[in-house]
């Protein structure tokens, strides 16, 4: 279940990876927003966890496309490790205006409290199924769009050859700013989903961006199926490592994962393939 | 088919791709109504540099490009490809991971509410697309794909297609095969502008045809003459 709920930022992030060619790392702190949308949403205007996610997508993605239009994008002719870098330094200050405005106290979202569900000598929690469920459906509504839709087939067309895009007609500056919406707000829906498993604070995306960025990497940058194989792989390694590792090793994961893949199948597992 | 001012015509284009070079010091060009026009030359001579202008993808920076009279330098790509100018480029001219249908879906974007019929009036010509419609594009054979991207081209229903090297990487049977499609659909009323490297093929199926040399005109005429001509045959095709 862990490695579905971090595949949903992993995909926002390796979607707009094949598109820009860049790796925006402010998927961290869109995924701080979107968590922090979607409790406004829940515990201010009183929306159940399901509706809360939309707001958590829409209110990232949003913010996703400003601060692409207004501050990345600028720096496109400079190349992508300008990008990457500018991405580090705006993450950084995303996170600080959601803690000027939330503080650092750890919130958390109004949920009914449930009986954990019994099945033989495992315990399960409603609410995690229910994220779980969230997570699959986000991940399903993604894949539709990019098979089915005209916009989501000229997603895939500008990832995999921007030129002849191009010369097509299709119009790369439009599919960037979609590529934000969604890439960001699924990075949205997915802080909120670690936010209802737990709690939230203006580090919430921070936390989990060497797992996602891992997931990515493993799977195969820019690959979409790739993003959701590295999400599980890196989820599960995680929960496994902690039988034979304290905690607080959990996130060496990510590194030992990202070395592994860039030493034996640089291009991971999928290969680059956008959908 | 010569006479006028002709469909498609480039005059005095200065281009290159810095700010410093000239890879197209000056070329004048002219395609009309229902012609295969052939552009050949040494390597370097900039012939894929003149249809890249032509589609878009350069500024020029001198001279100028007018379709039916009307200038179109300087516009972008989508801008020229919706006038009716389809280019397609020598190499990565598919969508690797995109199925063939997909594809096609693609190459007739800007005219989404054609694309169904469209796409089946070429499943209908073209069967060995028809065949593969569900595969990805890189698992075509050359020539499949060569076809494939001319395929994508005439969603847009060109008025002229420009082709860059079709034939460059092909087997001589793949090659002659297309060819064969590049007359078929010429006779459907398209005119084409193709640079080629396979001289003598390139001159066999055209009407008039030009030889850069360093970026400027060299020779021009009427493709027979041109490959009859003893001198073009030993500059440039080999005896």
């Amino acid at each position: 279940m862990a490695g579905t709920i971090l595949a949903v930022p992993a995909i926002g992030f390796t979607a707009i990876f094949a598109v820009l060619r860049f790796p925006n790392f402010t998927v961290a702190a869109h995924a701080t927003i979107g968590a922090f949308a979607g409790y406004i949403a829940n515990t201010a205007l009183g929306l159940p966890a399901w509706a809360a996610v939309v707001v958590a997508f829409l209110v990232a993605g949003v913010s996703g496309v400003l601060n692409d239009t207004l501050v990345l994008r600028p720096l496109r002719p400079s190349g992508a490790l300008t990008m990457a870098i500018a991405a580090i330094a705006l993450n950084i200050a995303l996170e600080n205006v959601v803690r000027f405005v939330f503080g650092n106290d750890h919130r958390g979202y109004e949920l009914a409290l449930r009986r954990d569900w019994r099945l033989g000598s495992l315990r399960v929690g409603p609410q995690q199924v229910e994220n779980f469920a969230i997570a699959l459906v986000a991940m399903a509504a993604v894949f539709l769009f990019l098979a089915f839709t005209r916009t989501g087939k000229a997603m895939r067309a500008v990832a995999d050859n921007p030129t002849l895009a191009g010369i097509k007609g299709i119009d790369a500056d439009r599919v960037a700013r979609l590529a934000n919406l969604v890439g960001m707000g699924l990075a949205g829906i997915g802080g909120m989903l670690l936010g209802l498993d737990t709690s939230i604070d203006p580090l919430t995306g921070f936390r989990v961006i060497l797992s996602v960025f891992a997931a990515a990497v493993v799977g195969g940058l820019g690959s979409i199926p790739g993003a959701v194989v590295g999400a599980v792989t890196i989820g599960v390694a995680e929960e496994l490592s902690l039988l034979v590792l304290a905690p607080a090793y959990r996130t060496a994961i990510g590194f030992v994962a990202i070395l592994i893949v860039l030493t034996l199948r640089p291009r991971g597992i999928l290969g680059e393939r956008a959908y | 088919m010569t006479a006028g001012p002709g469909l498609l015509a480039t005059e005095g284009l200065v281009a290159g791709y810095t700010a410093t070079d000239e890879v197209l010091k000056s070329v004048d060009l002219v395609v009309h109504d229902g012609e295969i026009v052939s552009i050949i030359g040494p390597n370097g001579a900039g012939k894929s540099t003149l249809l890249k202008v032509i589609a878009g993808l350069l500024v020029p920076r001198q001279g100028s490009v007018r379709l039916k009279g009307t200038p179109i330098h300087g516009r972008r790509p989508r801008e020229i490809s919706a006038l009716g100018v389809a280019f397609v480029p020598q190499e990565q001219n598919v969508f690797p991971t995109m199925t063939v249908r997909e594809n096609l879906e693609m190459g007739g974007y800007v005219e989404p509410r054609q694309s169904r019929d469209r796409i089946d009036a070429i499943f209908t010509r073209f069967s060995q697309l028809a065949d593969k419609r569900r595969h990805a594009a890189r698992t075509l054979s050359g020539g499949q794909r060569q076809i494939l991207a001319m395929a994508m081209a005439l969603m847009v229903e060109p008025v002229v297609l420009l082709l860059d090297e079709p034939s460059a990487g092909l087997a001589p049977g793949a090659a002659e095969k297309l060819f064969e499609t590049i007359r078929a659909i010429n006779q459907d009323g398209v005119a084409i502008a193709m640079v080629e490297q396979n001289a003598l093929e390139a001159l066999a199926i055209a009407h008039r045809g030009y030889i850069l040399v360093d970026g400027r005109n060299s020779t021009s005429g009427p493709a027979p003459e041109l490959a009859r001509d003893p001198d073009v045959r030993r500059t440039f095709l080999g005896g």
